[in-house]
């Protein structure tokens, strides 16, 4: 039963996402509070380990939450299912390929779909944001000691740099890894033995 | 001269191995795998797809190979291209799936993803910004970037936020058309 429950949210994912990779991820959050398969904190680990595995972000990403869910057969089911409804609508497309190329139609639905797609991963950035850094949810318990001051810092500096530089978004993963390293430092002391 | 299907699908392999970075890096394998070294695609022809493959639904990559391999070998093509592409990647993540569960017990690990998770999040935010220099251009577009955004942040799904905005694309070209008739 989970399967089919699978197939029928990631095919979802597969029909209303537009644009690269990462727009796959205001459904998987949605996922996440609506049937609790994986909780934001494994998503936003999900999405860090597909991001250095090869192969397009978005399909890792649900070949992870597949597999997260229901193990390798949920994998099988969520990579095929995300993948579904563009073939269908590859076979479509490719047999009437010069009107679509050029049609009005299109022209209007990307101007309209490019921005809302934008907005939901703005979105998802936000509620992250408020999720694991200032720790925020709901009004009434808005307090400033649940700000976790280093992870905010850490979250400045990282947009000055990148600000500064554009550069691979594997440094950003790099620099956040080893941040997390140094930032908790009295972890690694405890584990050397006499120290 | 028939494109042997097997040979498809191991070049679509290599392409999902080599496949490192943001969705458009796609286009310089293709061209170097599909046009370069086996003149099956022109250059152009492998732009064009990717344009395409923004315009439909689902991961731009996938979509991009599979108008690829629909133009070589119709449907079949199209999902040998599918198969190949996913092999590597799926192989991958399901290794580091199961290992991930045992390093994650430890506090180290934990430290590393709690500054990678900080990480995520600037590169989610730099991701928008880069769509909204194409998608944002003028007031009509900001208002709909605005309401798509609250409508999200209070919890709509995404699903009826992006049927919405397919009815309002499509109400869109009607009253263009009506004008310029």
């Amino acid at each position: 039963m989970i399967f089919l429950f699978l197939c029928f949210e990631f095919a979802k994912i597969g029909l209303f996402s537009f644009g690269g990779g990462y727009a796959t991820l205001p459904f998987l959050y949605h996922m996440s509070e609506v049937h609790g398969w994986f909780s934001l904190n494994e998503l936003s680990q999900m999405l860090a380990i597909s991001s250095i595995t090869p192969g397009p972000v978005g399909l890792n990403v649900a070949t992870f939450a597949g597999f997260k869910t229901a193990g390798i057969l949920g994998s099988i089911c969520a990579t095929m299912s995300i993948m579904l409804p563009s073939f269908v609508f590859v076979v479509i497309v490719s047999k009437m390929l010069k009107k679509f190329k050029d049609s009005p139609t299109l022209f209007s639905l990307m101007y309209v779909l490019r921005p809302v797609a934008a907005a939901l991963l703005a979105a998802v950035s936000f509620r992250l944001f408020f999720d694991s850094i200032i720790k925020f949810d709901t009004f009434s318990n808005f307090a400033l000691k649940n700000i976790d001051t280093k992870a905010f810092l850490l979250f400045i500096v990282l947009l000055i740099v990148s600000l500064k530089v554009k550069k691979d978004p594997l440094i950003y993963l790099a620099l956040g890894a080893i941040a997390g390293l140094l930032l908790h430092f009295n972890h690694i002391i405890k584990l050397i033995p006499f120290a | 001269m028939k494109i042997r299907l097997s040979e498809l699908f191991l070049v679509c392999v290599r392409i999902g191995a080599l496949l490192l970075g943001g969705g458009y890096v796609i286009v310089p394998l293709l061209v170097s795998e599909f046009s370069e070294k086996r003149n099956w695609l022109t250059r152009e022809e492998i732009i064009d797809f990717y344009a395409m493959g923004q315009c439909i639904p689902g991961i731009i990559a996938p979509n991009t190979i599979m108008l690829a391999g629909y133009k070589l070998r119709g449907k079949t093509g199209a999902f040998c291209a599918l198969l190949g592409l996913t092999l590597a990647p799926f192989v991958a993540i399901l290794a580091l799936a199961s290992f991930v569960s045992i390093l994650l017990k430890s506090v180290i690990m934990n430290d590393i993803f709690w500054g990678v998770n900080v990480a995520i999040i600037i590169l989610i935010i730099l991701t928008v910004k880069e769509v909204w220099g194409v998608s944002v251009v003028d007031r009509l577009t900001f208002l709909f970037f605005i309401i798509a955004f609250l409508m999200c942040v209070f919890g709509i799904s995404p699903a009826i936020i992006i049927v919405l905005a397919i009815i309002c694309g499509l109400l869109r070209s009607k009253i263009v058309k009506g004008e310029s008739k």
